[in-house]
């Protein structure tokens, strides 16, 4: 090999050494700060509808990584069925190939119960995989705002209405479950009119980042915490199903947001925006109330113990904060009390 | 005393042959070619900055583009539709050929090793002076092209390094098929090119198992940006798309490429090559 073909060869490994080390180093670094948006929250709340009932994110990444995932993942590996299912049918590897996640629940027209679901997830996807995964079960492929998207019946059509019944036909074929491609590196997947409507939002309109109250909200939920989730008030209630004299005597709710930092164990508030002031100090006498409560119940045992000296009300005008902080020990009780009742023989710890 | 002496394996052969036929290639004519060819995008890539730079994200239908979503476009119609074929076909056909019509095929021939070891080595020289041109020329176009209308080059680089691995599986599939047909024909740049841009553009649009008889039907499964749709036949191509799986478009590269390798070797070693004068 001559000397100039020597130099050529190391020129041009330098090129790309030097290349995919600053292609790293923004990956590494860069990233997680080019992420959020100048609105506040993560960028992939463009996607939301502006009316959504409720939101929530997840640094998935963070939380993965969390000594309290390790010690649940110990404490509960059955947990992870739902993972490999998830995968097996999309290729995506939730733990290694998602960054986070933003999740919507949003009221079908004209009623207060959230019906259809949506996740935005960023992360790095193998698109030609995944499309190839969800049409070998059967997914078709369509083109919708110059965007490709996958539409498959099966998800939805399995779906069990909460009083047992199968939703009627019409309603099975508006629930199809889709995944769309938004950009490189973003997915939406979920029901199918959810989906749609992100595409739709992607090329302009009102999406939640124009919602005010809620991005105030979002700002500082999204301050320090690595999951937190928002919604309205009336769009929990059909899911709680809570006796219908207790939702008499509930105060007035308009939002309620949890936010949460997950690393060791969990650290949160719990906060409700009432409709004004009144509503705020009866909600206050409520949760005093079911805390002495809890403090009565609690026990010998010195982490349940724990967490209930950690709740905290507090909050002002039309606004009550509750903060918590759940030690892993007590996730550890937990893990030990699920497999107590997965097999009564094995030895309580 | 030269009794004693062996052959030289095919590997350390080829190898040898490799390290004469780099600089060869390199530094040849057809080296003013490969600069324009890679030095394109680049140039469309430094246009783009500063035009970005002045006049704002590049716009369709009213919307700013995605820095990533131009660099998914530059890959897709400039590198993997057009420079890595060509590449293939100019450099692929030329292994033997060159040496024909230079009339130095008996020089190499006369030596004792292998015929299939000078093809092995000047198509490894092929590989290593293509892919450390295309790679940095793609690099540097990511670079540039990227950052522009908020694009994020921390979220963009694992797609870069995705088609580093795809531009190379390209370049070593077209190269070993274009070395054969450089090894089997007379006329093989004519045949080369009719395969790159007459036969694959059109199999790939016939419906039914025609597509799975090109190299792109395997190459464009690999690729992680979204297919453009710029002209009619983009968009019948998106009508028709068909993707493999990545693990059979892999294996189906690999067998091409032992297969065409294989076939390239046969014919260099059974052809009689005679030299017109």
């Amino acid at each position: 090999m001559t000397t100039r073909t020597r130099y050529f060869v190391f020129g041009s490994l330098l090129v790309l050494g030097v290349g995919v080390a600053a292609g790293l180093v923004a990956y590494s670094l860069g990233y997680s700060t080019i992420a959020r948006s100048s609105a506040g929250g993560p960028p992939e709340l463009q996607y939301v509808p502006r009316d959504a009932a409720i939101v929530a994110y997840a640094d998935v990444q963070d939380v993965m990584g969390s000594d309290l995932r390790r010690r649940l993942k110990a404490a509960l590996p059955s947990s992870e069925n739902g993972q490999e299912e998830f995968q097996a049918r999309t290729g995506i590897n939730v733990e290694t190939d998602i960054d986070r996640v933003v999740a919507v629940l949003a009221r079908s027209s004209g009623s207060l119960e959230p019906h259809d679901g949506m996740v935005v997830a960023s992360g790095r996807f193998d698109n030609t995989r995944i499309e190839s995964l969800m049409r070998e079960h059967g997914a078709q492929v369509e083109e919708y705002r110059n965007k490709r998207v996958l539409v498959s019946a099966d998800a939805m059509h399995r779906r069990i209405e909460p009083d047992g019944r199968t939703p009627p036909a019409a309603d099975r074929a508006n629930r199809t479950f889709a995944l769309a491609f938004l950009e490189p590196g973003i997915i939406a997947v979920g029901s199918s009119t959810l989906v749609r409507h992100a595409v739709d939002l992607d090329a302009g309109g009102d999406n939640i980042t124009t919602n005010d109250q809620v991005m105030a909200l979002v700002r500082a939920l999204d301050n320090g915490n690595n999951a937190w989730a928002l919604g309205h008030f009336e769009a929990l209630r059909p899911e709680a199903r809570l006796p219908d004299d207790i939702v008499r005597q509930l105060p007035a709710i308009d939002l309620f947001s949890v936010s949460a930092h997950i690393d060791g164990g969990v650290y949160g508030t719990l906060r409700a925006e009432t409709r004004d002031d009144e509503a705020a100090s009866n909600l206050r006498d409520v949760v005093r109330g079911l805390l002495a409560l809890g403090r009565l119940q609690a026990g010998s045992n010195p982490e349940v113990q724990a967490m209930m000296q950690s709740l905290e009300l507090g909050g002002s005008g039309r606004t009550v904060a509750l903060s918590f902080s759940v030690p892993a020990e007590l996730f550890d009780l937990m893990g030990d009390y699920a497999r107590r009742r997965h097999s009564p023989g094995a030895p309580a710890r | 005393m030269m009794e004693g002496r062996t052959a030289p394996t095919v590997a350390a052969s080829a190898l040898r042959v490799f390290d004469l036929s780099l600089g060869q290639m390199l530094w040849s004519r057809r080296s003013v070619f490969l600069a324009i060819l890679l030095g394109a995008p680049v140039l469309m890539a430094v246009a783009i900055r500063v035009l970005g730079a002045r006049l704002g994200p590049i716009e369709v239908n009213g919307r700013a583009v995605n820095g990533a979503a131009v660099f998914g476009l530059m890959i897709w119609l400039l590198y993997i539709r057009f420079i890595v074929p060509v590449l293939g076909v100019f450099y692929g056909t030329s292994l033997i050929a060159d040496e024909i019509d230079d009339k130095t095929i008996t020089y190499l021939f006369t030596r004792p090793i292998r015929r299939s070891a000078v093809l092995l080595g000047k198509y490894l020289a092929y590989l290593a002076s293509t892919v450390l041109l295309v790679l940095p020329s793609v690099m540097l176009v990511f670079f540039l092209v990227v950052p522009t209308g908020e694009g994020s080059l921390g979220a963009a680089f694992p797609s870069l390094l995705a088609d580093f691995g795809m531009l190379t599986a390209g370049l070593i599939a077209y190269g070993a098929v274009f070395a054969f047909v450089g090894a089997r024909l007379k006329r093989p740049l004519v045949a080369g090119l009719v395969f790159a841009f007459g036969w694959e553009p059109a199999a790939l649009l016939l419906p039914g198992y025609l597509k799975r008889l090109t190299v792109a039907y395997y190459l464009q499964a690999l690729v992680a940006h979204e297919r453009p749709q710029d002209s009619p036949i983009g968009m019948l191509l998106q009508v028709f798309r068909e993707v493999p799986p990545v693990g059979t478009s892999l294996i189906s590269l690999a067998l091409i490429v032992g297969l065409a390798l294989w076939a390239a070797s046969r014919a260099v070693e059974g052809r009689e090559y005679v030299l017109e004068q």
